[in-house]
């Protein structure tokens, strides 16, 4: 098992961790549909994934994942309140033209909503900005900032002022550490490497 | 992404289906139109590809667009160099694969290529129908392909897939007959036409109507109103290709320069092409049939009578919708507002969105994007 996969295999125990048995859940940012294949079988959730990438929706209709492919604010327009148990952002807010308004959309249509993030506060990424003046490149960003899409990355405790400031309750949260293995228990914003947070209104 | 992904589809060996010979369904039983006419039996002339396996299951029906007909692949005989219309999606190994498929495909009721419709012979008069025959409507044409099925002992489809016209016959299949269909794959379709189609297509219908040799429908078939259909058919035919695509395909060039030309002769390409679409058109195509199948595209409405949420609840299948971002006739946001609706019912859909230069007409030309979808919905 390569590291990358092991690590998104905790993201995801975690991630199916609150979701219901039979419930209904959106992934926006499905990329392949690994998510909604894992959360159909382990919870039987009615799943739909939305990503703009044509790969990610072929390979979702090859795993039998209902799947949107368009912009995820167009079609969250589309649903009433609460038409979903659960809104996924999983690694997709930093990539949001406007997360203000997709997340608070995302809590509409959601009765929940989990967001899962890289915590760009991570000490190894102060570390090197410091040191070099330069972004870091690593497994989690695999690529220079010339070769990847537009991207918004935030920290923990940035995270944790926006839902203050937007009056969104944090009903759940864990913290994994920099090699995403286990959980982090203290001084998050510094020694969290990923962040999942279960969010309502 | 960063998920490792599964090994591209390993495609066998491309054929085709070789030459076809159409068949004829007849039922001598009244059929009853939604608008309450009735014609005394009904016919509809198809072509079938591959073979029904004993569990009758293996069965797709392909549905036609406007102008299409029951002959989609193959050739129908030796000497015919122009294969049936979808032949690159269909044949052994293709992406609907006739090698373990049994593909069905029918003219569709109101049609003019065999099957009953304005063109065809009313057997109680011995005459063309001409405008006699009932007004239709895409409900009727299902309905008339599923008495088709049942003289083939198919019960339950595989697969409805269909593009445009075809592709709003296959929405109606999911929702008028949920048990029978076990997907379904709608292409460049919509709900509804929205204003400016139905505009396009009486602009064409007026074209045809206005022909003095129209004669309200009474016309000699062997002297069609050969002008009016003529310029229906390069209008509609404009409206399915698209801007960046026909300024690729023609741009402004010129045919060979011919001093002695007219100032209104053909001068461009695009207008020889848009001329010779026409006037084979009035070849192979009745202008009453035009008139009835594009006003019965216009009526087609999702929406109604209570809403779209409402007409596509009864639907139980997963379905797989096409959009096509060059395609200014069914615009992509009337394909999306279909799957949006399939989400909104908690329904087994996805929506697919291709970028490709070919207009409406996109679902025809050889695509790997849209057959790799094609495939893979087929054959998961």
């Amino acid at each position: 098992m390569t590291h990358n996969k092991k690590r998104r295999q905790v993201d995801f125990q975690i991630i199916a961790r609150w979701v219901d048995e039979g419930d209904r859940v959106l992934d926006l940012g499905c990329g392949r549909g690994v998510l909604l294949e894992y959360l159909k079988q382990k919870k039987s959730v009615y799943g739909v994934g939305v990503d703009i990438s044509f790969e990610g929706i072929l390979s979702c209709v090859k795993r039998g994942v209902p799947a949107y492919h368009g912009d995820v604010q167009a079609l969250l327009a589309t649903f009433g309140d609460n038409a979903f148990d659960r809104v996924i952002f999983s690694r997709s807010v930093e990539l949001l033209d406007d997360p203000d308004a997709i997340l608070a959309e995302g809590l509409r249509v959601g009765k929940r909503v989990t967001v899962g993030f890289v915590n760009h506060g991570f000490w190894l990424n102060r570390f090197n900005f410091l040191l070099k003046g330069q972004r870091t490149v690593n497994e989690v960003y695999p690529r220079q900032w010339y070769e990847t899409l537009r991207s918004n990355p935030f920290s923990v405790s940035e995270f944790d002022a926006f839902c203050a400031a937007r009056a969104i309750n944090i009903e759940n949260r864990v913290y994994l550490g920099g090699n995403w293995s286990g959980e982090c228990k203290c001084l998050p914003n510094l020694f969290a490497g990923y962040a999942i947070y279960d969010l309502s209104i | 992404m960063n998920d490792s992904e599964t090994a591209p589809h390993v495609c066998p060996e491309e054929g085709d289906v070789g030459i076809v010979e159409y068949q004829d369904f007849v039922s001598q039983e009244p059929f009853h139109f939604e608008s309450g006419g009735i014609i005394p039996g009904l016919t509809l002339r198809y072509e079938t590809y591959g073979h029904l396996n004993a569990a009758k299951d293996n069965a797709i029906l392909i549905c036609h667009a406007l102008s299409g007909n029951h002959h989609c692949a193959g050739v129908r005989s030796i000497d015919e160099r122009k294969s049936g219309w979808w032949n690159f999606a269909v044949g052994p190994g293709k992406p609907i694969d006739t090698s373990r498929y049994f593909v069905i495909c029918s003219n569709s009721l109101g049609g003019c290529s065999g099957s009953s419709g304005p063109y065809s012979i009313n057997p109680e008069t011995g005459e063309r129908y001409r405008l006699d025959f009932p007004k239709l409507t895409v409900h009727d044409m299902v309905k008339a392909q599923a008495l088709l099925l049942d003289s083939l002992g198919v019960d339950r489809l595989h697969a409805v897939v269909g593009g445009s016209m075809g592709g709003m016959q296959t929405l109606q299949w999911a929702i008028d007959f949920p048990q029978r269909v076990g997907r379904y794959i709608a292409m460049a379709c919509c709900a509804r036409h929205n204003a400016q189609a139905i505009a396009f297509n009486d602009t064409g219908r007026q074209a045809i109507m206005r022909d003095p040799i129209w004669d309200n429908g009474n016309y000699d078939p062997d002297q069609p109103p050969g002008h009016g259909l003529a310029v229906a058919r390069m209008m509609a035919h404009i409206t399915y290709l698209s801007d960046a695509g026909m300024e690729a395909k023609f741009g402004r060039k010129r045919p060979t320069e011919d001093a002695g030309k007219e100032h209104f002769d053909v001068e461009f390409e695009v207008e020889s092409y848009l001329r010779y679409q026409g006037q084979s058109f009035v070849g192979r195509f009745d202008a009453n049939t035009y008139l009835y199948l594009t006003k019965a595209l216009d009526r087609f409405d999702l929406h109604g009578p209570v809403s779209l949420d409402e007409t596509l609840s009864t639907v139980t299948a997963p379905g797989l919708v096409v959009g096509f971002t060059s395609d200014w006739l069914y615009p992509p946001q009337g394909n999306r507002e279909v799957a949006e609706a399939l989400l909104r019912l908690g329904k087994d859909a996805t929506y697919a969105e291709l970028s490709m230069d070919f207009g409406h007409d996109s679902f025809l030309v050889r695509s790997p994007e849209l057959y790799d979808l094609i495939r893979t919905f087929l054959d998961r």
